[in-house]
């Protein structure tokens, strides 16, 4: 019971810190609601019990990712003072339009479907021996090809945003 | 060397062709004696082949007293479909080989004469030798595929050979009109030819002759592909309405006339058509076009060498005139008496064309008669001859011309009336009519060009000679028709006994008949001499002015040149003026710019979805996506 | 427990306000921020699909694992790129980026 009311207030802050992330007007205060709405999935994390990866979410999102993200916003020049400015675009209508119709669709199907095993049921927790298992047996490769990826991109990033000489 | 090996006598020419085609600019003398060599040795080996078919005639010959040696090879096949290579030899063939051996190497002779000095003389021996290969491959062959290309090769070689003096305009229009037209025929041939396959499975003429004789091709087919390789025969041999050619051929060297154009090529049609008479006459309704066609032509020629004055083309005239006859001895059945004409005519024929070109190269190049006449006084042996010529021509007894004439009138019995009969006679008297015209008017009577006449000269003996042995030939060709004659030397009878369709036919001599058609040879030659006797050239301007109507169609061969060119120029032109307009508009236009002007009108609107802006491709991902999402529902159900 | 259809709804409100940032904000930072909210949902999708429907296999975790490495590797090239962007046109607003057009 205790945990059903957590949920929804944890449901509704992620709802409002994402709202927050694509309505304000300010680009700073975007980002920080970005870090609320991370760590309010990241929290959603635990009430699924997968530990892990609310941990990685946690680290990785919030530690790495917010931090590039401020970092570019720094570099290019957004004003850290949060003052209103003007960032939406032509596209509004067509933003709202098309936003509103895709929640309308996906909560439709997925509220009209019938999912099997009674989903009342307690959610089965994932513990991190059973991601390890399935990670490093069944999916090695694509593992080991995402760590690949991973240096391709490192490589990538550096050469891109490397300065070049008299610049 | 026997009648199996009657093939050689097709390599030998064909060898020779080819040695002095590559090699005749270096040979010494260019080798004009190599030709000789070629041609004389063919001659020679006939005689082998001669001997050897009458030898082994008491084994063969069959009921019906008919008798052949064949031979046959398969080339190459391709599934169901054979192509053979064969030979057979038997009077008819055997009749031909002789014919066109002894004239080629007669005029080959006389050509060393006449070709003496002239530019490409190699070739011209060469060209020769190539088409006396193609004919007796003609002559021999026994599958109609290979006549088929035999056809083909003496037209090219006559093409060649019109075309010699290719430097002059008119002689490569010639070549030209020769070869296209001749070309129709030749389609006509072909189309005859696939139509026989069809209806039989085979080329070789034998079985296609057993197959028409024993009622296995239904009789409205066999008359249309009949016709169709009657059609071909016209083409080659220049029956009306195809005879446009033959008069623009003289355009080539003399002799070239003389051989392609009086002995052997132009009766290529004859002995193709001599070689299926069984099947003719499974049709009648053939015969009888094709009798019609040769009274037409004899006819119309007639009138039409009556008012030339080049001597070259009224021998041309002569020569489908002569044609005719033969063509209407083959539609009454009667191949012997078609087959002999051949014979003699290709003699004294070649001797006359033999004996202009005398007088073309005596009188440096004249040949027209306006401008020669009292040429015997300067050119007496070429007179001669061409005296013995223009009789046997004009049927006078006891030369060639008339034991073989005097067959053909036999023959016109057949039909029922009279009516060809009659018809031939007049064509008799014209023939005589102006065959005597044109020897009074060029070796008769006062000079008309004392220029011409003084610097005129008999030729010398390298073509003399060659005359001479032709006018020999021409007085005693014609007795072969006789029994004992023909006995003597070895034949089985006389010629209508050696060549024959059904029965071997005895001659016996019709006095009547021989009076009748001596008769019309006499008047006709006594009536030309009235006439044209002291050079009274007045009947043609006479004629002019009380008809000129007829004088025109007379001078104007009866308008067939016109007829043809205005066809050409309104019909085909018209034609082509449609396709072009096709050509241009749709195929260019629409077609081709079309699709270029429609894709870039297609990218001209286009264009416009590449923005630039980022957000924009955003919303074409998205819609992109649920599209994909939608269409997945639908097919989902 | 909430039942499933909770996090499935709650993955699709965030996912489309994130497809609403895509579209309409100006600044690359503000759409690969919206970009990340995105990935975001669609993994919490995926977790709530492998706890609940597949215990056994939790294919869908491990997908969110592999969804969480290339976000990290996807945003650090991305910045790069914006500020590449910003070195040469001195403004990270994507509208002023458009030269690349008809």
């Amino acid at each position: 019971m205790a945990t059903e009311v957590l949920w929804w207030i944890f449901a509704v802050l992620i709802v409002a810190a994402t709202a927050g992330t694509v309505f304000s007007k300010s680009v700073i205060h975007s980002a920080i609601f970005l870090i609320g709405s991370l760590a309010g999935v990241g929290v959603m994390y635990v009430f699924l019990v997968v530990d892990f990866l609310a941990l990685v979410q946690f680290l990785i999102y919030g530690g790495a990712v917010t931090v590039l993200i401020l970092l570019a916003l720094m570099v290019t020049r957004a004003d850290p003072s949060g003052r209103p400015e003007d960032t939406d675009g032509p596209q509004k209508p067509f933003g709202v339009i098309f936003g509103a119709a895709m929640m309308a669709v996906l909560i439709g199907v997925s509220v009209s479907t019938n999912w099997p095993n009674d989903v009342s049921d307690k959610a089965h927790g994932i513990p991190i021996d059973t991601i390890s298992e399935k990670l490093f047996i069944d999916f090695g490769p694509p593992f080991v090809i995402a760590s690949a990826l991973l240096l391709v991109a490192l490589i990538g990033a550096i050469i891109l945003a490397r300065q070049e000489e008299g610049e | 060397m026997g009648a199996d090996q009657a093939w050689i006598l097709v390599a030998v020419p064909a060898a020779t062709f080819v040695v002095l085609a590559l090699f005749g600019r270096w040979l010494p003398r260019k080798g004009d004696w190599l030709a000789v060599l070629g041609v004389g040795a063919s001659l020679v080996l006939y005689f082998f082949v001669l001997h050897d078919l009458l030898h082994q005639r008491d084994s063969l010959v069959n009921a019906h007293g008919y008798w052949s040696i064949a031979m046959d090879t398969t080339w190459s096949h391709v599934g169901n479909f054979s192509l053979h290579f064969g030979t057979v030899v038997d009077p008819l063939s055997a009749t031909m080989l002789g014919v066109v051996t002894i004239a080629g190497t007669l005029i080959t002779i006389f050509s060393i004469g006449y070709m003496k000095g002239e530019v490409r003389y190699w070739w011209f021996f060469a060209v020769l030798m190539a088409f006396i290969a193609s004919k007796l491959m003609l002559v021999l062959s026994d599958n109609l595929l290979l006549v088929y290309f035999a056809w083909e090769g003496v037209g090219v070689c006559s093409f060649l050979l019109i075309g010699f003096y290719w430097e002059k305009r008119s002689a490569t229009e010639a070549a030209k009109k020769a070869f296209i037209t001749t070309r129709i025929g030749d389609v006509g041939l072909l189309i005859g030819i696939i139509l026989l396959w069809k209806a039989t499975g085979t080329f070789n003429i034998q079985e296609i002759l057993n197959a028409a004789t024993t009622g296995q091709i239904g009789h409205v087919y066999l008359f249309v592909a009949l016709m169709f390789v009657f059609l071909g025969a016209m083409g080659k041999s220049a029956l009306v309405p195809f005879h446009v050619w033959l008069p623009d051929a003289m355009e080539g060297p003399t002799p070239v006339s003389a051989l392609i154009h009086a002995a052997t090529m132009v009766v290529a049609g004859v002995y193709l058509i001599a070689r299926l008479l069984p099947a003719f006459e499974v049709v009648p309704a053939a015969l009888l076009i094709i009798t019609i066609v040769g009274l037409v032509t004899a006819i119309l020629t007639g009138f039409m060498a009556l008012a030339t004055t080049d001597i070259k083309k009224v021998l041309a005239y002569s020569t489908i005139g002569q044609l005719g006859f033969m063509y209407i001895a083959l539609g009454c059945s009667h191949p012997g008496a078609a087959i002999m004409h051949l014979m003699t005519h290709a003699f004294f024929k070649s001797l006359l064309f033999l004996a202009a070109g005398s007088v073309i190269i005596g009188t440096h190049h004249n040949q027209d008669m306006k401008q020669l006449g009292g040429l015997w006084r300067k050119m007496p042996i070429t007179a001669t001859t061409f005296l013995i010529g223009s009789l046997a021509l004009a049927a006078v007894p006891p030369f060639s011309g008339f034991w073989s004439k005097d067959e053909i009138f036999h023959g016109t019995t057949a039909w029922n009336g009279g009516w060809v009969t009659f018809l031939l006679g007049f064509a008799a008297v014209l023939t005589a009519l102006y065959t005597t015209r044109l020897f009074i008017r060029t070796f008769l009577g006062k000079p008309q060009d004392q220029e011409v006449y003084d610097n005129a000269h008999e030729t010398g003996p390298i073509m003399v000679v060659p005359l001479i042995i032709l006018a020999l030939i021409t007085c005693v060709v014609g007795f072969t028709v006789f029994n004992g004659v023909g006995r003597a030397m070895g034949f089985p009878g006389g010629f209508t006994e050696f060549v024959f369709l059904n029965e071997p036919e005895r001659f016996s001599m019709n006095w009547s008949w021989a009076a009748a058609s001596a008769a019309i040879a006499f008047g006709g030659v006594f009536f030309a001499g009235w006439l044209y006797w002291g050079n009274r050239i007045t009947i043609s301007t006479r004629l002019a002015e009380w008809q000129p109507g007829i004088y025109n169609m007379l001078v104007n061969k009866f308008y067939f040149d016109d007829l043809y060119q205005a066809g050409i120029d309104h019909a085909l032109l018209g034609f082509s003026f449609v396709i072009s307009w096709f050509d241009r508009y749709v195929v260019n236009d629409t077609g081709v710019d079309g699709m270029a002007d429609s894709t870039r009108f297609g990218s001209s609107i286009l264009k416009y979805v590449q923005t630039g802006k980022v957000p924009n491709y955003a919303l074409g991902i998205a819609l992109g996506a649920v599209g994909l999402a939608i269409a997945g529902l639908v097919v989902r159900g | 427990m909430v039942p499933l259809e909770n996090y499935l709804v709650l993955s699709a409100i965030i996912f489309s306000l994130g497809v609403y940032g895509v579209l309409t904000r100006r600044n690359a930072v503000l759409i690969l921020m919206s970009v990340e909210l995105m990935l975001n949902a669609v993994s919490l999708n995926f977790v709530a699909f492998a706890s609940y429907l597949d215990p056994e296999r939790i294919t869908g975790a491990i997908f969110a694992v592999f969804v969480i490495t290339v976000a990290a590797a996807e945003v650090g090239l991305a910045l790069a790129i914006i500020i590449r962007l910003y070195r040469n046109r001195a403004t990270a607003n994507v509208d002023e980026a458009a030269t690349l057009k008809w």
